[in-house]
């Protein structure tokens, strides 16, 4: 408060300045040292390779050098009333913990490690050296205090990457049980990583003048690095696992008139123009190419009979709790016990679906009792999300309806949960991702065989026979144990049995069983998120 | 009208002491033991008649005692403080005050001479009858002609259907017919006759308050209930509403509570005041009421003294 009265804040920012526009490359810079460390991290870019004709780890170090130096000038230039700003008295409390951490780090393994002090020292070291880092961000005014520990930290990193300290073969033996090391190949890109949060942290301060606008700023570059780390890592996890699989996805594929396996489409059997073997293909021994067809549609319909199983309950649930139950003891039960059965582990409802499904579904495994655990598990967070976008429907529209002398009912059907539906659609959306990826209930209900030929894949549809004597229908595929997508990866990465000599390259084949399971629950997802679009789109704009 | 309530005046003053001076001096031998000046006398046919209204929500005693005649196309605004209990006494003339768990209602209101507060009353029924608006414009976040054709629609009076269009027994032409006539009454269909299967919601404040009036008619109720129906709204819309709520006064009979003094001034023909407890204190004719109070209370409160 005080330092804000001292220096007079002006009320129009000058023009951008040299110094504004150093503090604007200084955060650039971060984000560029962000993303390498990033990619760095995902082996994306080689440390022992060369970027730009430079090391990789020299480039880095390099790097974080500059931008420690620029961070310090910057501090030192405001403290000396070079650079106009308008700092606090202190850098504060959080700024000063934040500094403190990565020193206690550097304090403590340099003593205890490099100088051979033993630990005990090392933790006196580590304490005293964070000490230090947090006196010196406290107690100084703002500018000093936020840039001088963290620019010397992204100096020192840059400089034991420049001068080889640490290069790419380094490695620390922990010594411990498991012979656990701590490689080159993680610290740098970690050390990086962070060490470009804090210079992006410093020097956003610096690039806002310090004070509140500064804070402002800092947080703003971390809240926003954050959120592209998040994009940053998925994407790196679906391009990893595409990469990974698509060349045992395209094993033999064919394309021309005639390649494809027969189908019949309105009764007419035709021949594919396409062949990927991989998708349409089970395992035999006489295939060429194997491929994992009935584990696909073992999976496709698992979900859509969990979905039918859990949608119509869990909403009805959802209208009875919502719309009719008093609020009370029973309402307040019923929450904890779904929220309860939402965090119960999937195994347990596999082996619910082992010891009480299967007994009374034919004694065998099925893709019935695979089905109906899935519904269960599912029916929770429907029930949660439904209730949670009913009760988010505006009372306005239920006393509008009430008015009108519509029924109670009747408001529900063609009021409450049309609204509420978008709601109901993203719960069904997040609970389908998670049950396309269960392996362990279906290991316990579903799966039978780890490769099943293609002649075994489930057809559903096929399968209705109409019988004279009740029940008068009939599914014996539902009865059949099948395959699902998990079930088979999990199966061919503990096991790896049963792939004989037929798949050339058993890890190509695991990675494609990812990429098809990972793209079959994303096109899950995509259905559900445009199914979600659309009623949205009929609120908004009819 | 109201002399019946002694009793029940002098149990409830007891608790709330604080606005009621006169029931400590007067009360044992005045039978009016209240400021209460509710003998209004007009010509024409009640088509609402309170008598002696009790509403509890839970211990809170929030209406107390009313009696009230409201005669029919007239408007009769409710005005008072914060808390008064007008918005309350509203919402028990369409039975709306059913749907809050813990109100309790005594006493009695007759519609058109029968008691809605009885045994085999269709709510159904008198909610179409009785129809209401309310505080904030609240239309379904349907197309303007669907949220029309909503109430008609679900009491079956339309069929627009799948099944009644295969069977080329659709109401299609009757509804917009309905949708044209509901919207022209409510002065909004030249604004949106084009737009008729745009959403609602795209409209502003004051179009969908005129809709939701829109909405109301479409049940075709000969009573209609407003809860603040401009309290939301900037000037100009206000302006378009009260315009409409006097035209509406000539075919429907129209009871509105507001906050607005110049509004109840404006484009009611009776006021009832009510004040701080749930006692109705001074109901007649609106110039009456405005410009020669009977009770002090009420001239203090209209002067702007208290409330």
């Amino acid at each position: 408060m005080a330092g804000a009265s001292e220096t007079d804040a002006k009320l129009v920012e000058s023009e951008t300045t040299e110094t504004d526009a150093v503090a604007g490359v200084a955060v650039g810079l971060s984000a560029v040292l962000f993303a390498l460390a990033v990619t760095a991290l995902f082996e994306r870019v080689s440390l022992t390779g060369s970027l730009f004709g430079v090391g990789t780890v020299t480039l880095l170090g390099g790097l974080l050098t500059a931008l420690g130096v620029a961070v310090i000038a910057f501090g030192a230039g405001s403290r000396l009333g070079y650079v106009e700003t308008d700092p606090d008295p202190s850098a504060g409390l959080v700024a000063g913990f934040g500094a403190a951490v990565p020193w206690v780090l550097i304090g403590g393994s340099v003593a205890s490690q490099t100088l051979g002090l033993g630990t005990g020292v090392g933790v006196v070291a580590g304490v005293a050296v964070g000490a230090v880092a947090f006196a010196l961000t406290v107690l100084p005014r703002e500018d000093v205090g936020s840039t001088l520990p963290l620019g010397a930290l992204l100096v020192l990193t840059g400089l034991v990457f420049l001068t080889g300290v640490i290069d790419p073969a380094w490695a620390w033996e922990l010594d411990w049980e498991q012979q656990a090391a701590i490689t080159a190949e993680f610290l740098i890109p970690a050390a990086t990583l962070f060490a470009a949060l804090y210079g992006g942290w410093a020097s956003a301060k610096a690039y806002g003048g310090f004070g509140a606008r500064g804070r402002h700023m800092g947080a703003y570059v971390l809240v926003y690095l954050n959120a592209l780390s998040i994009v940053a890592f998925l994407c790196i996890l679906v391009a990893y696992v595409v990469v990974q699989g698509v060349p045992g996805l395209l094993t033999g594929v064919d394309v021309g008139l005639g390649t494809g396996p027969e189908t019949t489409i309105l009764g007419v059997s035709v021949a594919l123009p396409v062949s990927v073997p991989f998708v349409m293909n089970g395992v035999a021994l006489l295939n060429d190419f194997q491929g994992v067809l009935p584990a696909i549609v073992g999976t496709f319909w698992l979900v859509i009979g969990a979905v039918l199983l859990a949608v119509p309950l869990g909403v009805g649930a959802a209208v009875f709790l919502t719309e009719y139950a008093e609020r009370g003891r029973f309402t307040q039960v019923v929450e904890v016990a779904t929220n309860g059965l939402w965090s119960t582990p999937s195994i347990v409802f596999g082996l619910f679906g082992f010891a009480f499904l299967i007994p009374r579904f034919g004694n065998g495994k099925s893709l019935l009792s695979g089905m109906i655990t899935l519904g269960f598990m599912l029916l929770p967070l429907v029930v949660i999300t439904s209730r949670e976008a009913m009760l988010s429907v505006p009372d306005e529209y239920r006393d509008a309806s009430a008015a009108l002398g519509v029924s109670k009912w009747q408001t529900i059907r063609s009021v409450v949960l049309p609204a509420a539906l978008p709601g109901v659609v993203t719960g069904v959306i997040l609970g389908v991702g998670r049950i396309a990826g269960e392996t362990a209930p279906i290991l316990l209900t579903m799966a039978g065989g780890t490769f099943l030929p293609g002649s075994q894949t489930v057809d559903v549809i096929g399968g209705f026979q109409f019988t004279a004597t009740p029940p008068f229908v009939a599914n014996p595929a539902l009865l059949e144990a099948t395959s699902a997508l998990p079930y088979q990866l999990f199966a061919l990465i503990t096991a790896g049995v049963g792939l004989g000599s037929n798949v050339g390259d058993p890890d190509a084949f695991r990675w494609a069983t990812a990429l098809i399971l990972l793209m079959v629950v994303l096109s899950f997802y995509a259905i559900g998120i445009a199914t979600r679009y659309y009623f949205r789109r009929r609120l908004k704009h009819t | 009208m109201s002399e019946n309530q002694n009793p029940q005046t002098q149990t409830s003053t007891a608790t709330t002491d604080t606005d009621q001076p006169l029931t400590t001096t007067t009360g044992e031998t005045d039978e009016r033991t209240r400021d209460e000046w509710t003998d209004y006398e007009f010509r024409g046919e009640a088509k609402m008649t309170v008598d002696d209204l009790d509403v509890y929500y839970g211990d809170d005693h929030a209406l107390k005692g009313v009696s009230m005649e409201i005669p029919e196309r007239s408007v009769t605004a409710l005005i008072g403080p914060s808390g008064c209990g007008k918005s309350t006494y509203l919402r028990c003339l369409n039975r709306m005050n059913d749907r809050i768990k813990s109100a309790t209602i005594d006493g009695s209101v007759r519609f058109d001479g029968q008691e809605i507060y009885q045994d085999g009353v269709n709510l159904v029924e008198l909610r179409k009858r009785v129809g209401m608006v309310f505080q904030s414009p609240n239309p379904f976040p349907k197309s303007i002609r669907e949220n029309i054709a909503y109430g008609p629609k679900k009491h079956g009076d339309l069929d627009t259907g799948l099944l009644a269009r295969l069977l080329n027994r659709s109401d299609a032409e009757e509804r917009d017919r309905l949708v044209e006539r509901c919207l022209r009454d409510a002065a909004l269909w030249d604004e949106v006759s084009d737009r008729l299967d745009d959403n609602a919601l795209g409209l502003s404040g004051g179009q969908q308050q005129r809709l939701c009036i829109a909405r109301c008619l479409s049940v075709d109720p000969e009573i209609i209930l407003m809860d603040e129906p401009a309290s939301a709204l900037d000037p100009i819309a206000t302006a378009k509403i009260e315009d409409l709520i006097e035209d509406l006064a000539e075919e429907y009979t129209v009871v509105i509570v507001t906050h607005n003094m110049q509004q109840a001034a404006r484009i009611s023909d009776q006021t009832a005041v009510f004040l701080t407890g749930g006692e109705l204190v001074e109901y007649g004719d609106t110039d009456q009421v405005f410009e020669d109070p009977h009770s002090e209370r009420v001239e203090d409160y209209i002067t702007g003294k208290f409330g």
